[in-house]
Parts: C-alpha cells; structure tokens; sequence
C-alpha cells in the first residue's frame, strides 16, 4: 500500500486513447444498459430509416423500350397451353409426355432444346459440409429409371451476342400432378419465348429452363445448375441416362417421331448466367382489386440478390403492367397492439420535428410503420433460417442473380379472356425484366447485396442496420474488459504471492473452449445418429439430448475443470460470444441480429445465484430459460403463430430442414449459442 | 547443470513426452483419415506462392520434363527443396497423393518441437545461473516453476496454426525448422550447425538473414542474460560474493568464434549455391534462381490474396510501386539496428522479435511464420508473466483468424464482399501482431528493470512489482535507483 501514491501520480501519463478506455470500463454498467436500449431502439426504428429504393445501373433502362409481344405469341401460348390440360385430361402417363410436348413446341418455336435428366438426391446431413469443398458427395447407389427426372431446357442462341451470357427463365411444374397455374407459368415463358426468337436485339442467350419438380422445384433447379457448371467429358447424358432411355420409352408416338431428330440428351449450354427469374403463378387469386406480384428473394444462408433486379421488376410491374407488388410478410404482425404504439409514437414525434423545422423528413404514417416491420420481420426471419425461399436460391451459388416473382390474379377464372389478359401482362413484364438485364454490360454489381426489405420499394442498407447490431454487442467487448480487469484486482488482494497474474484467464478460456469443443461435437452427432436405423424423430432428438448431455458431463469430468473465479469465466464467456456473434454478423447478419437479441442480455445479466440478489437471479432464471434455442422454438412460435401444434418431432423437423440446407444458422445454434447458454448456466450455479 | 535440470523437469512434468506424442497422432490422424476432406492447402493463409506444395511439385513436374522448374511462375522455391521434396510429391495412388510429404512435415514439425525444448532448456539453465549469481532469491524460485522449454514446444506442437500449416503442405516446418536449427546451434555454441541453419534459413525464404545479429550475438557472448550493467554494478556493490571468473566470462565476447561463424557460413552458402548450380545446370543458370525466388520474394510480384499488408500492392498506383516497396522492405531494415542495441543483451529474445516483425512485413506471410514465433514466445514465459494485453491479444488473434476465411468466402465465393474486407481482416491481424511485439518487448524491459531494481533492494522489487496492477493498460514505470 507504500506505493499507492505512487500509482496515482502514473494515472495522468496514460496515452489518451487508453484513458477513453479505461473510463468506458470504469462505466461499463451505464455504457451497457444505454448501449443496448440505443440497439434495440435502433432495431425498432428501421422501418422508419428505411430509404427508397432506385434504380442504380444505369444501363438497365427499365420501361424504356415500348413491349413488343404480340396477340401471335400470346394465341400461340393459349394453344399450348390448352394442349397441356388436354395432355393431362387424356393420358395417365402425362409424367413423361409433359416434357416431350414442351421439347415439341420449343423446338418448333426454333430453340435449341435439350433434356436433362437427374436423380432425386436425398438430402444428407454432410457433418464437414461447411468447411470443405462439396464435390466429396458420395456416389449414389444405383437407383431405378423410375427415380429419373426430366428437365426440358430450351436455349435461343442471340443474334447479337458472342454467346458469353445469358439469362434464365425458370418455369417449375409437377408433372406428376400437374396443375392449371403451371400451365399458365409454362405459358407466360412459352409467349415470351416465342417473341425472343425473332427479335434481333438480343445480346444474351435466353435458356428456358422447364423445370421437373417432382422431387422439389429446388432440386430440380440446383441439379440443373450442377451439372451446367460441371464440366463434363464424353456427354453428360450419356453417363446418367442412357441406360434409361430405353426403359422410359412408351410405345412410339406421333411427338416421338418429330422430335427425335431435334432433342438431344447430352446437356446444352450457353453462356455465364446474367440472371435467372423464375416465374409462377399462384394458386389461389389475391383478395385486391389488383393482380399482385409476389416476389421472393432470400436464398440460403441470407443471401440476397442484387437490389437492382429487384427494382427493375418492381419498377416495371407497378408503372408497366399496374400489378401490386409485394413482399412477404408476418401477417400475425399486422394487428399487433404494442407495434401500432410504437408507430404511434413515432409519428408524433416525427410530426413534431416537423413542426419545429419543415426541412426534418422525419416519420412515417402508423399502418406504413406496422406494415415495414411486419415485412422487416419476415425478412429477417427467412433470413436467418438460411433456407432459401425458393428455386431462386440454387442461383445465387454460382453468384447469379434470380428472384422468384409469383404472379396472383385477382379471381382466379379459366375464362379464355381472363386468361388472355394475363398472359400479355405476365409476358410483358418479363419481356421488360430481360430487355433491361440484356442491356447490361457487367454482371450486377451497382446496387447492395446485403439489405433487407421493408417493402417492395423500400430497404435498410447493410450501413444502417449495422448500427443496431453493433450498438447492441458493443456492451460485450467493454463488460468482458470490465470483469477482467476487476478480477485482476480482487486478485491482487487475495493472492499476492502469485506470479503470472496477468495470464489467469488460461485456466477459464480452458473451461470455455472445453465447453466450445461440445458445441462442435453436439453439432456433429446428427450424422451419427442417422446410422441408426428405423428411429422416429422423437427417440432421434432424446438420443441427441441425451448423448449431449452425456458427452458434456464426461468432457467435464475427464478434464477436471477447474472451479475458477466466476467474474474471470464470465470474461472469457462473453468475449466467445462477442467473437462468434461478430463472426455470424458477417455470415449472416440475420441470424446474428436475432442470436444477439437472445444472447446479449443473458449474457449482461448473469451472475451466480449466491452474488446476486433474489430479483436478479429469477430474472437470470427467465433468461436463461428463453435463451435455450429449443425453448425459444417454441415461444416463439407461440407468440407469433408460425404453426399451430407443438411437439418434438416439430423441432426435430426444424432442425432437420437447417441441416440439410445447409444452413449456417445451424452451426451458429451449435457453435456459439449453445456454448455460451451452457456457461450462463454454469455462472449461474457457481459456488463462490 | 542443464542436465540436472533437464531431469528434473522430465520427472517434474512426464506429460510432456505424452503431449507432444498425442499432437504428432492428431496430425498423422488427420492427414491418413482425411487426406481430401480439410482442404487446407487451397487456403490463401496457410500456402503462399512461395510455400505451397502444390507448385513445389508442379516445379517438380517441369524439371522432370526437362524444363526449367521456375518456367511459367509457379514454383518459386528453392532447387534444394524441388530435389528433396520433389520425388514425394509423386502421385502413387488415388487420393493419397501428398502422404508422404505430409509425414515429413510432421516429422520437422516434432525436431523443430524437439529443439525448441532444448533451446529452452539451456536458456533457462542461463536464466537461473545469472539471477543466483545477482543474488534475486526470489525470482529464482519463481523461475523454477515453469519449464519454458516444455511449454514453448508444447505451445508449437499444439498451435492450432502449426497444425494447420502442417496439414496444409505448405514448406514453411522446413523454414521454421531450419530457423530454429540455426538458434540451437548458436544457443549450443556448435558454429558449423549454426551457420548451416542460418545459409539454409535465408535460401529458402530469405528474410531470416536478418537474423545474423542475434546468431552473432548468441555466438559472441553466450545465452540470454540481464543487462551487463548490473554484473558491473554487482562487481562494486554491496559485498556481495560470487566467482570472478563467471562475471568476467559473461562480458567477453569471443570474436574467434564469429570468425569462425562467418567461416563456415560462407563455406555452407558455398556449398548451397554449387548444389544448386548443380542441380539447375541443365535448365537455367543461378542467375534465373535468384530472380525467380528472391527477385520474387522482393518484388511483390504475385498479388493474390495473403494475409500480410503488402497486399496493399494490389491497390497501389502503378509509379507509386516501386517507392512503396522500398518503404516495406526498409521498414523491416530500420527496425533492425536500434532493437540489436537495446536487446544486445537478449539475443533469443531479439531473434524472437525479428522473427515476428519479418512475418508481420514479409511480402508472403502464411499462418506458419505466426506459429512460429508464438512457439519461441513461450520461451520467455517467465520473463513476461506481467504481459499485459495478454486476453486481449489472444482473442484477437482468434478473432481474426476466425474472420479471414470468413471474409474470404464472402469476397470469392459469395461475391458479396470485395477484396477490401479481406485486406481489411489482414490490416486487423497486422495490428495484433504489432501490438504482441510491442508488448513483449516493453515487458522484457520492465522485466529487465525490475531486475536492475532488485538487485539493488531485492525486498523492495518484490513489494513493488507485486503492489502493480496488471489491470490497469499501461507500462509500469519504475523510478530508476539512485
């Protein structure tokens, strides 16, 4: 204590970067509570701070060109369209005719038409997947012809071009169970089509990809895309198909005999995909006044598109065609009473900017406030699921751009005039979208990749959202340095003989990375426990709990961990959840968003039961309990009313879809969640 | 002495040998079992154009067409280590292709372990020997707790970035092995050995020249010690009693040995220089290999993503170039003068520093020049205990490492980012790096102080450094004895 003065008189001396530093942790209560209402704040504003969108590649053009389809090739989509529901109506076989009768119309329409033929492949959970190359999948066994899957593909060589590009139109159908709105999607491609091959500005091959989705229109799309990318040596078709062909072939027909000579097995390519739409249309018609356009988006693991395309359709269905366009979003959102509040008061208090200086756009009416954040949230949502929300998502890894737009008619009717009508607005508008991305120069690149949607004009760039989340994390780093440098002192008091006081945090970042190491081993025993045959979700998900459980009490026991001063694990534990989460951010900032929401205030807040008081421990008890992923399944689902009923096998299934898309969201629950959920728990129950 | 030491810290800690027997079957675990699936070697971190094995065996695959191995600008490594490395790298079956390779990968990586022990052990034989001769009763026992050669090759061998740099068939546990050769030869005083690791160091990668000062110093006046001052001090001091002859033999330098070094040096460059002849005879003069291997080192030439700021390069006007790569290559030079007069005294630790700074300014930095000096950063354990920052630079270099490949994907594969947000991640590991150098060597000078101090009050240095607060973010600062 003879040198306190001492020390004191050394304070002054500091680099002024570390005096800011030591003053943040010295407040690190006030900057955490101030730092994270300011994040959640900030998370509630977005829809407020969303900006409108704009076209930003200036050699789009969107709407510039006048739509040149015609009553020909929209009577000519009407034929084929009436001759596939007759194809249906008559022959029981329409799963192979189906594909046969496109090729037909392709061909004579003058494209250059090809099959593809795939397996359905099942999904399979690859526990190294994420960090190692994906041409390791395992050759299957040998499947019967009837597991093949035609994809008819159409290319039209563009006149103009050097066929280096091209663009993709994708029309997915079930042959098996085919049904009126895929004849009318296979229709708006089969009109636009018809025109691209006769007219002369085309600078980049369209390919007209007649989707099989009989095993799921995703994979029918990605196994396309597969083996489009995969260089093939001696003809792809020859090494799955040919053995099939045969097999496949029903008593010669009239359709047989004219297109044998055109259609060929081998895969036909054209250039590097600009971008990619797939068209459907909805089954059931839209309540509106308007035909509405859904557009679709998210791709695996929160990738988006480039917002340029989906300005360029949004722009050229509201202004081109007068179609309503929207995006998905949380409907239960839309009467919620706490949002209207808040929307509430966020007008008035964006009316009273307004009255103090006119210059302040500030605010925005309460239903458009409603409105984004249920669009924001179902943004978010799909988002961080990281299972993509169509066939759209198999493009965006090979780094093309494609959204899926959804076309739904006001009242759905099969009357021919309707029909018509439908056809010419479907047709031009997709004409429009592939004039403008024909009139690119680069792949897209202007506009953002990472943001989310407020509304089909309205989005929040990856520079404002950005700002909840590090506002929301920033509490970690300052309360980890905080914590450390407190134990660090009480050390000095209690332990003075000790050398190496400054290296104290290796015996908890050893209980950290032992429990870390769990997580990764929790993330693995999925694959083992599908080696085990014929067991039902529920025994697969107590089996998982269970060995967990176990694995975690013998990783416990067998390295004896130490029981070490609480406030240094609680250091090292945030610090882990600060990394990953900062990690994650960048990975998908969705998923990171949402862990952040659930793991910063346990994380905050814990504290060993014997140290905190009664109120705060109960409060640590709720937090700790949301904060198990499970338990947040269901309360979320609860509360928001994804699904109605409420069982294991329901959380099996869950994470079952996010391990075989592949979704990084899974790893993060594992990795970093759990872990770190694991440790509060561990703090909590501390004796000290 | 170094024996009696050796076997007490053998029977002291017998997990040693159990340990670094474990960390060698990781490796050949991961390397038989999944000799495809951990793609380590396409990674921009761990094999840089220089190191990567894969243009190791396609230089391999010219030579033996009969054309020279540095056609093309691939291979930009040594003919020495075509000739030995090459005829590994054969395909002999299907999916095993680099096995062999792998092995004697592992193998450098357990002598370079081995000798790392060794190294430490002497040092700390040294250490021990010079705080009992200054009388720091204390401090000595301190000393003896923690065997620093166990832990700094066990901090190697269990470095998740050397197992990775093995696994990843880059050359680098050849360099690093040859590095650390050249250390234990100069520690052990054996000249030849020495001056063999230091010409094979600076064939193969060039700036391990630099470390001719610390060998030098190794080679001149012995191991790491305090500052000479106070064996001066002690000598008029307050009457204390030690032998004359181990004061007087710690500040001769032996000039008859640096000749010596510099002797055989020049005979082993020699001797390199006539086996590389030898070996490019047909294809090429020496005159291509030195431009294709330190030509290439110096020049930048291959800007692919790396993990090191000259990847600024990339970003650089084009009449600007040539400015800025003297202003890098200087930048290590610059450093090199004052630190030799200022660590004179610590010559490992010095060759610790240099090691580090080289790979934080080197023009093609890989995971392994890290693993490297984070490994001989053990060896100065207990003279760094007070390190500060320690937390802080260890979750950084987590976070960073974890970042990179991160940041990676999203600019290749996802084509989401650009290159900035790689650049940015190799900045942020950069500035780590400084700040681990920085600190180390600011705590080595404490640590040094703090010896001068107690030397001259041993009762008070205690009090003093145990009163000091390692929480607080700042060098202490003791008042220097009157």
């Amino acid at each position: 204590m003879t040198s306190t003065p001492e020390t004191e008189a050394q304070k002054p001396k500091h680099r002024p970067i570390i005096r800011i530093g030591i003053f943040i942790i010295a407040h690190s209560f006030i900057v955490s509570v101030v730092c994270c209402t300011a994040g959640v704040l900030a998370l509630l504003l977005l829809p407020v701070l969303a900006k409108k969108t704009y076209v930003s590649e200036n050699a789009l053009m969107p709407g510039s060109a006048i739509p040149m389809i015609s009553e020909q090739d929209v009577s000519g989509a009407n034929k084929f369209i009436n001759e596939l529901t007759s194809l249906k109506l008559k022959s029981q076989r329409t799963g192979i005719e189906i594909p046969r009768l496109i090729a037909l119309h392709m061909a004579n329409l003058g494209g250059e038409v090809s099959y593809h033929k795939f397996q359905n492949q099942p999904n399979k959970f690859h526990p190294l997947h994420f960090f190692t190359s994906t041409e390791l999948e395992a050759n299957h066994v040998n499947q019967t012809c009837e597991s093949y899957a035609t994809n008819t593909v159409g290319i039209i060589r563009a006149p103009r071009g050097d066929g280096k590009e091209a663009i993709v139109l994708v029309t997915p159908y079930n042959p098996v169970n085919f049904s009126q709105n895929e004849a009318l999607s296979l229709g708006i491609a089969y009109s636009v089509f018809s025109l691209l091959n006769q007219v002369t500005w085309l600078a980049k091959d369209i390919i007209w990809l007649a989707a099989d989705s009989r095993y799921g229109q995703y994979n029918s799309v990605a196994a396309w895309l597969k083996d489009y990318h995969t260089p093939s040596f001696g003809g792809f078709g020859k090494l799955h198909g040919v053995g099939c062909h045969n097999g496949n072939d029903v008593p010669e027909s009239n359709l047989d005999m004219i297109i044998e000579t055109e259609v060929s097995d081998t895969l036909r390519r054209a250039g590097t995909m600009a971008a990619a739409l797939v068209i459907k249309v909805a089954k059931t018609g839209e309540a509106g006044d308007q035909d509405a356009l859904n557009i679709y988006a998210e791709a695996s693991n929160g990738q988006m598109p480039n917002l340029d395309l989906i300005n360029v359709v949004s722009y050229l269905a509201v202004h081109g065609q007068g179609l309503r366009v929207q995006v998905d979003k949380l409907v239960s959102f839309l009467d919620s009473k706490w949002l209207k509040f808040i929307g509430g008061v966020l007008e008035t208090v964006g009316n009273i900017a307004r009255t103090l200086n006119p210059q302040w756009k500030f605010g925005i009416p309460v239903k458009e406030y409603v409105e984004g954040s249920a669009t924001l949230v179902s943004s978010l949502y799909n988002q961080a699921l990281g299972v993509p929300t169509g066939s759209h998502g198999a493009f965006r890894d090979y780094q093309v751009d494609a959204i899926t737009i959804e076309i739904s008619p006001k009242l759905f009717s099969t009357s021919k005039g309707r029909q018509t009508e439908l056809l010419f607005r479907g047709g031009r508008l997709v004409e429009g979208v592939i004039r403008s991305v024909n009139n690119l120069l680069e792949k897209f690149h202007q506009s953002f990749f990472l943001y989310l949607l407020t509304s089909s004009n309205k989005f929040v760039s990856v520079g404002v959202y950005m700002i909840a989340f590090l506002l929301l994390v920033a509490p970690l780093p300052v309360l980890a340095a905080s914590l450390f440098s407190d134990a660090n002192k009480s050390n000095l008091e209690s332990e003075k003989n000790k050398p190496f006081k400054s290296w104290r945090w290796l015996y908890p970042t050893k209980t950290v990375f032992l429990v870390h190491l769990w997580g990764a081993i929790v993330s693995l025993l999925p694959y083992f426990i599908y080696q085990i045959p014929d067991s039902q979700p529920t025994s697969r998900l107590l089996i998982w709990a269970s060995l967990s459980l176990f694995i975690l009490i013998v990783l416990g026991s067998f390295f004896r961990v130490r029981s070490t001063q609480w406030a240094l694990l609680k250091s090292v534990t945030v610090s882990a959840a600060f990394i990953g989460l900062c990690l994650m951010s960048v990975i998908n900032f969705a998923t990171a968003e949402i862990g952040a929401l659930l793991l910063v205030p346990m994380c905050l807040m814990i504290k060993p039961w014997r140290v905190a008081g009664k109120f705060q421990s109960a409060l640590n008890l709720v937090l700790v309990i949301i904060g198990f992923p499970g338990a947040t399944f269901f309360v979320v689902k609860s509360a928001f009313g994804f699904q109605n009923e409420s069982s294991l096998v329901e959380f099996w299934y869950w994470v079952e879809s996010l391990w075989a898309w592949n979704s990084a969201t899974y790893i993060y629950i594992c990795m970093v969640h759990l872990p770190c959920w694991v440790l509060c728990i561990y703090i909590l129950l501390h004796q000290c | 002495m170094e024996e009696s030491v050796e076997k007490t810290t053998r029977k002291k800690h017998p997990w040693f040998w159990s340990s670094a027997l474990a960390s060698i079957i990781l490796r050949l675990v991961l390397i038989i079992y999944f000799p495809n699936t951990l793609n380590f070697s396409s990674r921009p971190e761990v094999s840089t154009p220089v190191t990567s094995l894969r243009r190791l065996a396609e230089g391999y695959w010219l030579k033996r067409s009969s054309m020279s191995p540095y056609a093309g600008s691939m291979y930009h490594g040594s003919p020495l280590l075509l000739s030995i490395l090459g005829p590994l790298t054969i395909d002999r079956d299907e999916g095993q292709s680099h096995l062999l390779c792998g092995l004697a990968f592992v193998i450098a990586d357990f002598v370079t372990a081995i000798l790392i022990r060794a190294i430490g052990q002497r040092l700390q034989g040294a250490d021990i020997q010079s705080l009992k001769s200054l009388g720091a009763g204390r401090h000595l026992k301190i000393s003896e707790n923690f065997p620093t050669g166990d832990i700094a090759s066990l901090v190697y061998l269990w470095n998740p970035l050397t197992i990775i740099t093995c696994l990843g068939y880059s050359t680098s546990p050849i360099e690093n092995l040859m590095i650390v050769l050249s250390l234990y030869g100069a520690c052990k005083r054996l000249v030849p050995l020495a001056a063999f690791g230091w010409v094979m160091a600076s064939h193969l990668s060039l700036y391990p020249v630099i470390l001719i000062i610390p060998l030098v110093l190794l080679i001149g006046s012995g191991l790491d010690t305090p500052p000479r001052k106070l064996f001066l001090q002690e000598k008029h001091g307050d009457g204390y009693k030690k032998t004359k002859t181990g004061s007087l033999h710690l500040i001769n330098f032996s000039w008859r040995r640096v000749v010596l070094f510099f002797l055989w040096s020049s005979a082993w460059a020699l001797y390199v220089l006539v086996l590389c002849g030898i070996s490019l005879k047909d294809y090429s003069g020496l005159g291509e290999m030195f431009k294709r291997t330190y030509g290439f080192i110096l020049s930048v030439e291959d800007l692919s993503p790396n993990i090191g700021v000259l990847y600024f390069f990339a970003e650089v006007f084009d009449f600007f170039r040539d400015f800025f790569l003297i202003v890098f290559h200087i930048n290590i030079l610059f450093m090199v003068l004052p630190l030799a007069i200022r660590l004179h005294h610590r010559p490992c630790f010095l060759a610790f520093v240099y090691i580090a700074i080289s790979s934080i300014l080197k023009s093609y930095p890989s995971v392994g020049d890290s693993a490297l000096y984070l490994g001989l950063l053990g060896l100065f354990v207990n003279a760094l205990a007070d390190m500060q920052f320690s937390f802080f630079l260890f979750s950084g270099y987590l976070g960073t490492l974890l970042l990179s490949p991160v940041m990676h994907n999203l600019w290749i594969w996802r084509g989401t980012g650009n290159a900035n947000f790689y650049f940015a991640t190799a900045m942020a590991y950069a500035c780590f790096q400084i700040i681990l150098v920085v600190e180390s060597v600011s705590s080595m000078l404490n640590h040094d102080r703090a010896l001068k101090q107690g030397t001259t009050d041993v009762a008070k240095k205690v009090c003093q450094s145990l009163k000091d607060e390692p929480g607080l973010p700042t060098p202490r600062k003791f008042s220097l004895p009157k």
